[in-house]
């Protein structure tokens, strides 16, 4: 769905979650958006390749969030089994736990579904600076092109006899060896990028041309608008201290 | 001709290095005109592109002295590793060398015209639609030249850009210098690769420790190719052949 959107649609939704995410109090709701997140990721075809990453960066901060909360909380406890919950703790570690769960859902999906290219002439076509697109651009693509880079640096120190695997200290020990060519290659490679682009009229400070801005359609700016009042009424029920 | 570039007694030295990369080095590059750096690794090749460009060091820091007169402010400059020289906001080759023109605020069709243009002259239009993240080394640094080339520079800085490139694209990459030339911009290429170099440059300028250690025509600075050296076994008299096709000119004769 958000794959043929404007790429500004997806942004839109992604950070409307986020802000109806901290709109909310109690665990209902705040999982209520996130059951939201997870039906926008389903119905763009990315729930598959957004759960996975979400789960590896959400489940550590769970973890913790139920120990600081949920076990270290003050009274009314309840038992469960062995352990002794919390129960104000518990419900604090789902709403935190939940902020979370949106805010990862919301924008792995908006980074799986936005393409660079579409969202630099989208940005062009407005008038935005050139200093600006690249800024954010370059952010929402610097993962997977340090996971590219860090794949090579992996094969080429692999070669070089480095283990990866076997005991935790080993595999601190094999941190080293990747981590200062990956900053170093990066570094070199700023140079020469900064370089190419100035010469390219990276630096030009009148309007670039859009060569092929993708459409808004009505659908997207309807979206776009929905996402604003339902943010907007959610902060004004807040503020009222009448929402959930 | 008009000198698009001229160095005189020029001396280069980079933020906290101990000794300068360049020193006293002097160069003419004039509209029209392919010049050719050659030298050992590490004997300021680079950094007199960079300086001549006028990259350095107004990107690079560090400290020039010498008299330095760039005279356009239209340079483009190719490096040997084209994966560093992708903007990354492109998705299709056409993308990518359109970016440049884009930039300058031209009119649309003006825009993808000189990037059809620079894709011809580089033999990567059949390229126009594919992704620049995926192709092989060659194939990019044909498209990095030509992304160059489309914003019609009037000096162009080659480091050794061939680099990445099979024998075939090498040969059709240097050809396509003296035609830039021809079209009235100036080409300053710095490359080990003497026997194109031989081919294209109109005048060598050897570097050896940051210094000028010859200059002058092709024929009576660079010998070090392996033709020059057979033919310096077999008693050929000077000027050496540098590449096959003069050997067998020479011997034809």
């Amino acid at each position: 769905m958000l794959h043929r959107a404007h790429p500004y649609t997806p942004l839109a939704v992604a950070t409307g979650l986020l802000l109806l995410a901290f709109a909310f109090r109690s665990p209902g709701a705040v999982w209520a958006v996130v059951a939201v997140a997870l039906l926008v990721a389903a119905t763009s075809g990315v729930l598959g390749a957004v759960m996975r990453p979400a789960m590896l960066l959400a489940l550590p901060t769970w973890a913790l969030l139920t120990v600081l909360h949920g076990l270290l909380g003050g009274a009314p406890h309840v038992a469960v089994g062995p352990a002794v919950f919390s129960v104000a703790g518990a419900e604090r570690a789902l709403v935190l736990g939940g902020r979370l769960a949106a805010i990862l859902l919301a924008f792995l999906t908006a980074l799986a579904t936005v393409s660079p290219a579409r969202l630099v002439e989208a940005m062009t076509a407005r008038g935005v600076s050139f200093g600006r697109v690249y800024l954010l651009v370059s952010t929402l693509t610097v993962v997977p092109r340090l996971r590219a880079r860090v794949r090579q640096i992996v094969d080429a120190q692999q070669c070089r006899g480095l283990r990866i695997g076997g005991s935790p200290p080993a595999r601190v020990r094999a941190l080293g060896p990747l981590v200062v060519p990956l900053l170093l290659s990066a570094l070199a490679e700023v140079d020469e990028q900064a370089l190419a682009l100035a010469v390219r009229g990276g630096g030009a400070s009148g309007r670039r041309t859009a060569l092929d801005p993708p459409a808004d359609h009505l659908a997207d700016r309807v979206v776009r608008w929905g996402v604003l009042a339902l943010v907007v009424a959610a902060y004004a029920w807040k503020f009222a201290g009448a929402s959930p | 001709m008009k000198p698009l570039v001229f160095l005189d007694g020029v001396a280069f030295s980079y933020p906290g290095a101990p000794e300068p990369a360049l020193d006293g080095v002097s160069l003419t590059v004039e509209a029209g005109s392919v010049v050719g750096v050659s030298g050992p690794a590490g004997a300021g090749a680079s950094t007199l592109l960079l300086v001549a460009g006028g990259f350095a060091p107004r990107l690079t820091g560090g400290t020039l002295t010498g008299k330095r007169v760039i005279a356009t402010e239209r340079v483009g400059i190719v490096f040997a590793t084209p994966w560093t020289q992708l903007t990354g906001l492109a998705s299709t080759v056409l993308g990518e060398v359109a970016f440049g023109p884009a930039s300058l605020g031209r009119p649309r069709e003006a825009v993808l015209g000189a990037a059809r243009r620079a894709m011809r002259n580089l033999g990567v239009a059949h390229l126009s639609d594919r992704d620049p993240a995926a192709l092989s080394g060659g194939e990019l640094q044909r498209v990095v030249a030509a992304a160059v080339l489309a914003m019609e520079p009037e000096l162009l800085v080659l480091d050794d850009p061939a680099a990445e490139l099979d024998p075939a694209g090498a040969d059709a990459l240097y050809a396509l210098l003296p035609e830039i030339a021809a079209g009235g911009a100036g080409v300053l290429v710095a490359t080990p690769d003497s026997e194109r170099l031989a081919r294209v440059a109109r005048w060598v300028v050897v570097l050896e420790g940051g210094r000028v250690a010859r200059e002058g025509a092709p024929g009576a600075v660079l010998d070090d190719t392996d033709v020059a050296r057979v033919a310096r076994m077999t008693g050929c008299p000077a000027p050496l052949p540098l590449d096959v096709p003069a050997a067998l000119a020479r011997l034809a004769r």
